[in-house]
This record gives structure tokens, C-alpha cells and sequence, in this order.
């Protein structure tokens, strides 16, 4: 299987790791290798254990059991983030670590400046120098003096690229580096990844995008399901090879697929040309009663974006919108007041309050009916509680239990009951099972259907393939925010939406 | 977690009657009418800001204004009625307005512009003092008059103060604003978590812009009973008194990061400090050490309140 190139050399090795974070294995005996001087990408569907890899490369957790040799130096269980970085690993983060108020220069030698002779203070003359020749040996348009607020998120980027280089990092791990680039920008960064490369430095890339993947990259290795499924070389790779390893076929025979069948019922909403800028474009589409429309895409793709829009959360620049048949402009309380509801996708960051009761929690989308002069009626808010504790099998069934302290999946049923004790003709829900377990799941699956049963209608966006496919009538697959497919009447699969949400198209997988 | 689940109001209960009762036991001074009455007089004013000042609290800010505040409208009242001779009634109600849109003012720089209400307030504190030391140049005004005014702050009424009921009306108002009005609701809300507030319909904007109006009303409030009942106005009378209402307000259970609070449990704070300093004075521990005392009872308190102590239980809402 070894095949050794002109960079040959293994730079990391990790054999038989695994990881759990108490309970199933998120690493399940992973064999994984990068070589010197190669760009390697580690592709998985979410919850596949990629950046839990990530996190046990660069010590930000420890793994449990197997071994890891980087550039032949064992890295013993006890790993530390400060080690890995003393090793030489660096990671170019996704939400950036730069300090704001700072220059570029000052960033890239955060404590590692140079000194003044024999003194504690920082030689800031050399320190700009010692900063704009690294700058200039890379054709960065950067400046070394520059604060670091006033420069893009691009440019960003390349300062933390900078600060790796100068610590003479000898692996670079990018995760999602793309997300929030510009074209231009991207293929910037691609021709910094191949000067890096051309320098014997490894980059390990972790993407979404098929076709940076694929454009990219010396070797893929691809997760599923905390396991290791294949590792392609150069002239393996191709984009529908991955999606299909990603996703797996015996999966994909049960669970996965699903005949969908439109409904024609009465329509509820009805969408066309909603446009933000630089968040979706030209979205057209009608919602019937008692459907459920999935709305698949990858991150960034602009989903969340729309059903905000649509609820009322962010106001959207273009387009109609349509609510049972008269003109709506959303605002959330107009939404709330006219039978519509939402789940957010962050469910701690904006579902819950985590310092309140279940009553309250579900109380305070409800005051309308609980207090329609002002003060609450204490019976009705218990009654609304219960009723909803019950509805969805809150455990414990306790009113007055703190919702921080419940499970996550505990945690969403709250939040999810608290548009269940209205009358609801519409609901938005996000990511609706993110890190909540199985049952949970199953449970709320349930309730999803038997709201589309009793003819309220329900957009679902989700990343989870399955889900998606499982729950929705017809699936809208946005990509780079525009309606890019739609499914209806037909037998779908998980993989037919990642690889049209990937931009895959026909001749494509071909290859 | 048998202590957890009882509510804190209850809890300062069950530590304010112990120490009433070894504080009856070390000084039998302590346990008289005259003492007792005096210890909740002193606090009057302090219950009276905090029952306006916990709604900003609660949604996560915080009015460090009221002082100055209180001090400024307590010369304008005066203005009012001695130099331009407003009828008393008219007087209070127009201070209290005017106590009302500088508290508008406050929250609309906190909600509508997001400048962190800490610097908003404590600006507010400082070119207040600077109004009142204008309007009052500077001086200190004996108040003589009007005798309707004046007792307001030193009457009595059934043997009790008069500051005793307009607090305890005050607070009790409040209170039930707090737990059983649907704003009230909002305000806790918008304090535990302002973006699942505002997905579930409210407006945390509006929210905020009371909750600084409130605490502006509160501090006019303040203001004339203080001015009342010292019979005299300047730029620096309630110098300070932030800090005690902020005090009270940690003792009484109200969340340092917001989302919780409560009144009454800020009225029982302010007495519980008032009866150690009341007991320290009776057992003739000089003064210099009555503030290291309090100190330490904030800590103690926001130790408990907020369950730093309780094992395995995540404080301050990071439960995770």
C-alpha cells in the first residue's frame, strides 16, 4: 500500500489512536499519516471525528490509547497544545487567534520577540524588520506595522500563516480555511499552500469542498463514523470517489434512502426572488400545508441565513414573501403572533436560558396567552409547562428544573416545547439534533412528523444527511446562497445531496 | 442541594434571624423598638435605588448614575419649589420625570448605540455631579420648607418612618413586576440569554430602555426622600451610594452576570449590613474595621448565592 514519492518521508504517524469523551468512540483505532511536504485532506461528514484527530495531534486533548511519532519523536498520552507547538505543529484557526489591538509584526512574534542587548525590552526596530522580510520573502500584502483590526479576515489568515513559519512549524493544519475567503482570496491562499509545500512543509487541510479537496490535495484520508475508511492517493482522488466513501454504501441502503412525496396541500408560504446580499440570492419557493421542506447545502451556504430571514430575525434586501396568501414582512413577534416558530441551530447559545426554569423557558414565548394584560397568570404558565413537559417527555418532569442542568436532548425539547403548546402553522427548525443522543433523536424525529400530520408546516435545515432525507417531503440543496436543486418525487439518498451540494454535477463524477 | 433548592430569599432569611438573634444575645441595646426601626430607617434609601436599580442588573448591566442622580434631583425639587414656587406635589412629580428621561437617556446609549453600560453609567455619574454642582453652585442648600415636603423624610406614620412605607411600597411593586408581570419576565430573560430572548419575540432593545428609565425613576425617588429627610441638597449627598445599592443587590442574590434577582432579597442584603455594622458599633468594634467586614460578607454571599461551592454544579450559568 506504501508508496514512497520523492517526499517519502513520514512527517506524522498515528497508530491505533482512539478517543472517547465518555460513552462511544469518536476515534476508533485510527491509523493516519501525513508525509513531509505533502498537502493532505482529512475529509468526514460531521461527527466523523476529524476535528476530534485535530484536537489529539495538536494536544488540545488527550487521546485515550494508540501511538503518535511526529518527525520521529514518540508523543507520549499527556499531550499538551504547547508542546505540539514546540514540535512544530501550528494550527491556521477557523474563528482567528490574533489580538486585534496589535500590529502584524507584534502578533507573528508574540513571545518570542527580540530583545534589546541584555535588557527585557522588546527591540520593536528589529522586530518590524525581522517581520517585513518574512513578509517580503513571501510576497504577502501585508504590513508589518499595520494593526491587525484594520486588515481583512483574508490577510488575517496570512499573519497566522506568518506566525507558524516563523516558529518554524513543520506542519500546518488549515481547518476550513476557505469558509469566509473571496474567490480571489482562495486562490491566494492555494498558491501560498503550494510555496509552503515547495518548502518541505506538510499541510494537513480540512474542507468541506469537494473541489478544493480535490484541487488541493497529495493524499486524502477520509473518517466515518470515527473510523478510518480509505486513504487516497493523488490519482484516486476524485470528488464523487470521496462523497461516496464519506457517506458508505451499507448505510446508504437503510437508512438512507427515502421515497419523497410532494404534497399539494394549501399554500402556506410562498417565496420569491428573497435576496440579501452576500448572504442568499433569488430564493423561490412555496411551502404547502403539512410539509416538510428540507433545505440541505453545506456550512456557509447560506441556509441559515434564509430561515432567519424568513422568521424575521435579519432583514433581507429583495423578494416577497407570502403568508397564507397575503404579503408578510417577518419581524419575530409578527412571526410568533401569526402561528410561526423557531429553533435556532446553537442550542445553548440561543434556545435556552440556561439560568431558568422549564416554565420560564417555555413561558416567555408564551406571554401573550399567559399574561394578556400584563400580569402572568401563574395556573395557565404551570399548565403551559406541564403540558409541555408532557408532550414531549421532558426528563426530569420537573417545572421547576434549571434548564442548564438537563441533558442536550432534554435541552431541545424545552426549546422545541415551547412552540408546541401554541397553535403553530409553521415552524423553522435548525439543526434540530446536534449533540443530543439517540433517543432523544428518535423522539424528536417523531414529533417533527407528527406536526407534519397535524398540518403544520415545517422547514428543516440540516447537515445531518439522514435526517434530512428521513423527515423531508422535498429537499432544497443550496450552494453559495442560491437554490442550486430540488428534490421531489423521487428516491433520495444522503449522497445525492452532498454531491449536488458540493457542486457536483454530472460530468464531474465521471472522473 | 437541599439549601440549593430552597429560594435565596429564604436562605438570607435563615442567616439574617441567627444573627439578629446573636447579635440580641451579645447587646441587649440591640433588641429595643428604637434600634431596630433605626437600623431599617438607615436603610431606606439604599432599598428605595435598589428597587429600581436591579432591573438593569438583571438584564446584565448595571446604573452606577444613581447616586449622582439621586443628589441632582434632590436640588432640582428644591429649585422647583423654593426658587421658582411650584406647588410640592407638582414639584416631586415633575422630578421624577425628569429622573425618568436622564435613566432614558442612559439606556438608550446602552441599547441603541451598545456602548457597555459600566462606562454609560459611570459617565452619567460624573457629569451628573457636575449638573448639580452647576445648578446648585456649588453650594449646600438648607431646605426649610415647604412643611409638607419636609415630612416626607422625618414624619411618622402609625409610630413607624415614613421612608419605611414608601420603600416598602416600592420594593413590594417591584417585586411583583419582577415575578409576576410579563415584562418582568422579559427583563430576566434578556439577563439569562439575550438572543433566545429575542427568538422567542422579545425585544431586548426595549427591554433595556426601560430597565434604565426604571432605575432613573427609582433614584428621583431616592433623591426627594433624601432630600427630605436630610433637609439639605448638594452636588455630592448620595456620594457612594452605588456601591451600597450594588452591595445589597449581591447579597440579596441578584446574579453578578444577570438573569436573576430579586427585591426583597436586596432589601434583606441592605439590613442584613446594616444590623453587622448596627452590632459592631453595639459592641464597640471601632469603624475602621466595619468596611473589612462587609467586604468579606459580599464574598461570602456571592460565594453561596451563586453555588462557587456546591461541588460539581458548573457557577454562573456555565453548567455545561
Amino acid at each position: 500500500m506504501e508508496i514512497n514519492g520523492e517526499n517519502g518521508a513520514i512527517l506524522l504517524e498515528c497508530r491505533g489512536v482512539s478517543k472517547s469523551y465518555a460513552g462511544p468512540l469518536v476515534l476508533d483505532k485510527v491509523d493516519f499519516s501525513i508525509r513531509k511536504g505533502e498537502v493532505h485532506s482529512l475529509v468526514g461528514e460531521n461527527g466523523a471525528g476529524k476535528s476530534t484527530l485535530i484536537k489529539v495531534i495538536t494536544g488540545v486533548t488527550n487521546r485515550d490509547s494508540g501511538e503518535i511519532v511526529f518527525d520521529g519523536t514518540p508523543i507520549p498520552i499527556e499531550h499538551s497544545r504547547k508542546a505540539s507547538q514546540d514540535l512544530g505543529i501550528a494550527v491556521i484557526y477557523q474563528e482567528l487567534s490574533l489580538i486585534p489591538g496589535m500590529t502584524v509584526a507584534q502578533n507573528i512574534f508574540l513571545t518570542k520577540e527580540p530583545l534589546l542587548g541584555h535588557t527585557r525590552l522588546i527591540d520593536v526596530r528589529k522586530m518590524n524588520k525581522m517581520a517585513q522580510a518574512l513578509i517580503d520573502k513571501y510576497q504577502f500584502p501585508l504590513k508589518a506595522a499595520e494593526p491587525i483590526d484594520r486588515i481583512s479576515i483574508a490577510q488575517r489568515q496570512l499573519v497566522e500563516i506568518l506566525k507558524a513559519l516563523s516558529s518554524n512549524a513543520s506542519l500546518m493544519i488549515m481547518d476550513e480555511p476557505t469558509s469566509s475567503l473571496t474567490k480571489t482570496e482562495v486562490e491566494m491562499l492555494f498558491s501560498i499552500i503550494h510555496t509552503l509545500k515547495a518548502e518541505g512543509i506538510s499541510v494537513l487541510y480540512i474542507s468541506h469542498r469537494m473541489e478544493e479537496v480535490y484541487a488541493l490535495s497529495d493524499r486524502v484520508t477520509v473518517l466515518r463514523d470515527g473510523k478510518l475508511v480509505s486513504v487516497l492517493e493523488k490519482e484516486q482522488i476524485s470528488p464523487a470517489e470521496i462523497i461516496r466513501l464519506m457517506i458508505g454504501h451499507k448505510l446508504e441502503e437503510t437508512a438512507l434512502h427515502h421515497h419523497l412525496v410532494s404534497k399539494n396541500g394549501k399554500v402556506v408560504l410562498d417565496v420569491e426572488g428573497l435576496t440579501s446580499v452576500g448572504k442568499f440570492a433569488d430564493i423561490t419557493f412555496q411551502l404547502h400545508e403539512g410539509e416538510v421542506l428540507g433545505i440541505g447545502g453545506l456550512v456557509g451556504s447560506g441556509r441559515t441565513e434564509l430561515v432567519r430571514a424568513l422568521y424575521g430575525i435579519d432583514s433581507f434586501d429583495a423578494g416577497l414573501v407570502k403568508y397564507l396568501g397575503r404579503p408578510f414582512v417577518p419581524s419575530v413577534r409578527r412571526s410568533i403572533e401569526l402561528g410561526i416558530g423557531f429553533i435556532p441551530e446553537e442550542r445553548r447559545l440561543q434556545g435556552i436560558l440556561a439560568t431558568q426554569s422549564i416554565t420560564r423557558n417555555i413561558g416567555i414565548a408564551n406571554l401573550d396567552k399567559l399574561a394578556p394584560i400584563g400580569v402572568v397568570n401563574g395556573k395557565t404558565e404551570r399548565q403551559y409547562s406541564e403540558k409541555g413537559i408532557r408532550l414531549l417527555n421532558v426528563k426530569p418532569p420537573n417545572p421547576e428544573h434549571l434548564a442548564g442542568n438537563l441533558s442536550g436532548g432534554n435541552q431541545q425539547k424545552v426549546v422545541l416545547a415551547k412552540w408546541l403548546v401554541r397553535d403553530l402553522k409553521l415552524i423553522f427548525i435548525d439543526e434540530p439534533t446536534v449533540g443530543i443522543d439517540i433517543g432523544a433523536k428518535e423522539e424528536i424525529y417523531e414529533h417533527i412528523k407528527k406536526l407534519a400530520g397535524q398540518g403544520v408546516s415545517v422547514i428543516l435545515v440540516s447537515s445531518d444527511l439522514p435526517e434530512l432525507t428521513r423527515l423531508s417531503d422535498r429537499v432544497l440543496v443550496l450552494r453559495k446562497g442560491k437554490i442550486f436543486h430540488e428534490f421531489k418525487e423521487c428516491v433520495l439518498t444522503g449522497e445525492m445531496i452532498l454531491r449536488v451540494a458540493s457542486g457536483i454535477v454530472e460530468e464531474a463524477y465521471e472522473n | 442541594m437541599k439549601i440549593k433548592s430552597l429560594s435565596t430569599d429564604i436562605r438570607l432569611l435563615l442567616v439574617l434571624l441567627p444573627l439578629m438573634a446573636a447579635l440580641a444575645l451579645l447587646s441587649p441595646r440591640f433588641l429595643t423598638l428604637d434600634n431596630l426601626t433605626n437600623v431599617v430607617w438607615s436603610v431606606c434609601l439604599i432599598g428605595i435605588l435598589a428597587s429600581g436599580a436591579i432591573y438593569p442588573r438583571i438584564t446584565g448591566g448595571i446604573d452606577l448614575s444613581l447616586g449622582s442622580m439621586a443628589a441632582l434631583t434632590g436640588i432640582i425639587v428644591d429649585m422647583f419649589m423654593n426658587r421658582f414656587g411650584m406647588h410640592w406635589m407638582i414639584a416631586i412629580l415633575l422630578t421624577i420625570a425628569i429622573g425618568a428621561l436622564i435613566g432614558l437617556f442612559n439606556g438608550f446609549i446602552v441599547a441603541k448605540i451598545k456602548v457597555p453600560a459600566f462606562v454609560v453609567t459611570m459617565a452619567a455619574k460624573t457629569y451628573l455631579y457636575g449638573v448639580g454642582l452647576v445648578v446648585s453652585q456649588g453650594a449646600m442648600l438648607a431646605i426649610l420648607k415647604p412643611k409638607p415636603f419636609i415630612a416626607i423624610g422625618t414624619g411618622r406614620f402609625l409610630g413607624l418612618p415614613i421612608p419605611i412605607y414608601i420603600m416598602f411600597v416600592l420594593a413590594s411593586t417591584s417585586q411583583f413586576i419582577l415575578k409576576k408581570t410579563a415584562f418582568g419576565r422579559k427583563v430576566m430573560a434578556v439577563g439569562a440569554n439575550e438572543v433566545a430572548a429575542k427568538l422567542s419575540g422579545v425585544d431586548p432593545d426595549r427591554i433595556r430602555l426601560a430597565s434604565y428609565t426604571i432605575s432613573g425613576v427609582t433614584s428621583a425617588i431616592g433623591g426627594v426622600v433624601l432630600a427630605s429627610l436630610t433637609q439639605q441638597v448638594f452636588a455630592a449627598a448620595a456620594s457612594g451610594i452605588e456601591l451600597e445599592v450594588m452591595t445589597a443587590l449581591v447579597i440579596g442574590g441578584t446574579s453578578p452576570v444577570g438573569g436573576r434577582g430579586s427585591v426583597v432579597g436586596a432589601i434583606i442584603g441592605a439590613i442584613m449590613v446594616a444590623f453587622i455594622i448596627n452590632g459592631l458599633n453595639l459592641l464597640n468594634i471601632p469603624a475602621p474595621f466595619h468596611p473589612i467586614v462587609t467586604g468579606v460578607v459580599i464574598i461570602v454571599a456571592l460565594l453561596l448565592n451563586e453555588g462557587y461551592l456546591s461541588p460539581k454544579k458548573g457557577s454562573l450559568g456555565s453548567a455545561r
